[in-house]
């Protein structure tokens, strides 16, 4: 008898002592951010606050993390330099590419910076744009051997590794390809050099430093789109922020005009992005 | 190994294993600890024989929040928690939406394990404790839970281990765990193989040190049994 209510004593003191450490964490991690949500982008940029950005974390050279693990790209570079000018704070919060968008309209986030075009309807419904950053077309890639593709009409059939609600998803699935899921850009390409997919679209800035940077891939560029049909891309704010966008286009505009998009461009791509 | 994969692989460790410590562990200890209080909560509702009305109402609430729960993956019950509850006016940050998606998951699994644990402890126990005098209360505090505990270690430990690797969901809510490091890593180098097999390799190591935890828990509530 005496050991079991001993036994029961160990059992609930060990349940109370996990129950305070835990109660603890939980308290502490719950209460800093929250602080940040308040009020609209236009308060934040008003006030010098802070403003939440989503991207993805894992798309060289937009956004990705360097050697040193410290989040960086073209895309992030941007940001921070738009930010500057506005005098306020950033802060970055990384996803998926899927949950990106679905976190903005959420309000999880005031800005996505990713390379996003807004190029349907369904978009342009939800979302608007700031003045443009940067211009690039779309690009297929496949495998060295693979020469199937010499148009996009070419595609019609073929299997492509695409994340799902990207552009170049809705491309790959209007020009007739099937559809294979996956979480970014560089599953993508492990998918087509696997022979899991036949081809993927994607910016051909991004697919260019992926050839450059690994040369013995297996792959090559299938079809590049002409330079009539290069997208612009920007940050996506919900609608209804106006004012806010007006004044973050503003610091684009000023960052295009003092040279500074210029030579981020030739930092990550080694040629000037931010023209058409 | 080429040298620029060895450089991959060690310059991934630390990041990895750092984010292991500051958010999947906390994550998956803080979520445990909740979890099994709502666990228990459920498993005296469906156990205890209370009766009356409330006790019906709070019985069908607990058996729809289990079916609910146990019949829905954890990526959807994140996702509606951290997409679709803004829709209606609650925003939560990532860190509670995950501790919260996490404990209720547990909550229902866990309150399936506690249900038979308790109910594996012999009707002479019960029958035991009244005849010196007991309440049902203090029976079940003092003889039925310390044997129920003991039973229960096997399969809580069990989901511990799975909750601790399924922390790697809380990347959908923008939480940068140990296996979004790893993703990060790899996108950036295209090269997925020795940073994948890296990962979980580091989950492998803290879960071993779950399994001696396990293991050591056991031989100390294996203390007073006759074998």
């Amino acid at each position: 008898m005496l050991k079991k209510i001993m036994l029961g004593g160990i059992a609930a003191l060990a349940l109370a002592a996990c129950g305070n450490e835990g109660g603890n964490s939980a308290a502490g991690s719950a209460s800093a951010p929250a602080q940040e949500q308040a009020g609209s982008l236009l308060d934040r940029i008003n006030n010098q606050g802070t403003i939440i950005v989503g991207t993805e974390g894992t798309y060289a050279p937009f956004t990705y993390h360097d050697d040193a693990g410290k989040l960086t790209g073209y895309d992030v570079e941007v940001t921070r330099a738009v930010a500057e000018k506005l005098g306020v704070k950033v802060d970055f919060k990384e996803t998926q590419w899927d949950a990106m968008l679905a976190g903005l309209k959420a309000g999880r986030f005031d800005l996505v910076a990713n390379q996003v075009s807004l190029t349907t309807p369904e978009r342009q419904a939800t979302f608007d744009k700031s003045a443009e950053y940067s211009y690039s077309g779309p690009m297929a890639v496949n495998r060295k051997e693979d020469d199937r593709i010499k148009t996009l009409a070419d595609v019609k059939g073929l299997s492509s590794a695409q994340s799902l609600s990207s552009n170049y998803g809705e491309m790959a699935e209007k020009a007739g390809a099937k559809i294979v899921p996956v979480d970014g850009m560089a599953q993508a390409l492990a998918l087509v050099q696997q022979s899991r997919a036949d081809f993927t679209f994607n910016d051909s800035l991004a697919l260019l430093d992926y050839l450059k940077k690994t040369p013995d891939s297996g792959l090559k560029t299938a079809w590049t789109a002409g330079a009539d049909q290069k997208l612009g891309s920007g940050f996506i704010a919900n609608k209804g922020n106006d004012e806010a966008l007006a004044k973050i286009s503003g610091a684009v505009e000023e960052l295009r005009a003092d040279g500074t998009l210029k030579q981020l461009g030739e930092q990550f791509f080694g040629e000037d992005v931010s023209v058409k | 190994m080429t040298e620029a994969r060895a450089a991959l692989v060690i310059n991934a460790f630390w990041p990895m294993v750092k984010a292991g410590f500051v958010y999947s562990i906390p994550l998956a200890l803080v979520s445990f600890v909740f979890g099994i209080l709502i666990a228990v909560a459920v498993a005296l509702v469906r156990i205890v024989p209370m009766g009356g009305i409330v006790h019906r109402l709070l019985l069908g609430v607990v058996k729809f929040y289990v079916s609910a729960i146990r019949g829905t993956p954890m990526l959807v019950q994140l996702m509606i928690v951290f997409y679709g509850l803004p829709a209606i006016g609650i925003t939560l940050d990532p860190l509670p939406t995950a501790v919260i998606g996490f404990s209720l998951n547990i909550g229902a699994y866990a309150s399936e394990t506690i249900r038979a644990a308790i109910l594996s402890v012999p009707k002479g126990q019960w029958e035991a404790g009244f005849t010196i005098g007991m309440t049902y209360m203090q029976t079940f505090r003092r003889i039925i839970m310390p044997q129920a505990f003991r039973v229960s270690v096997p399969p809580l430990s069990n989901t511990f281990i799975s909750l601790f690797k399924e922390t790697s969901l809380a990347s959908v809510v923008t939480i940068t765990e140990l296996f979004r490091v790893a993703q990060q890593i790899a996108n950036a180098s295209y090269d997925f193989l020795p940073v994948y097999i890296e990962a979980g390799l580091v989950y492998w190591v803290f879960c071993f040190f779950l399994f001696i935890g396990q293991a050591k828990l056991e031989k100390r509530l294996d203390r007073y049994v006759a074998k």
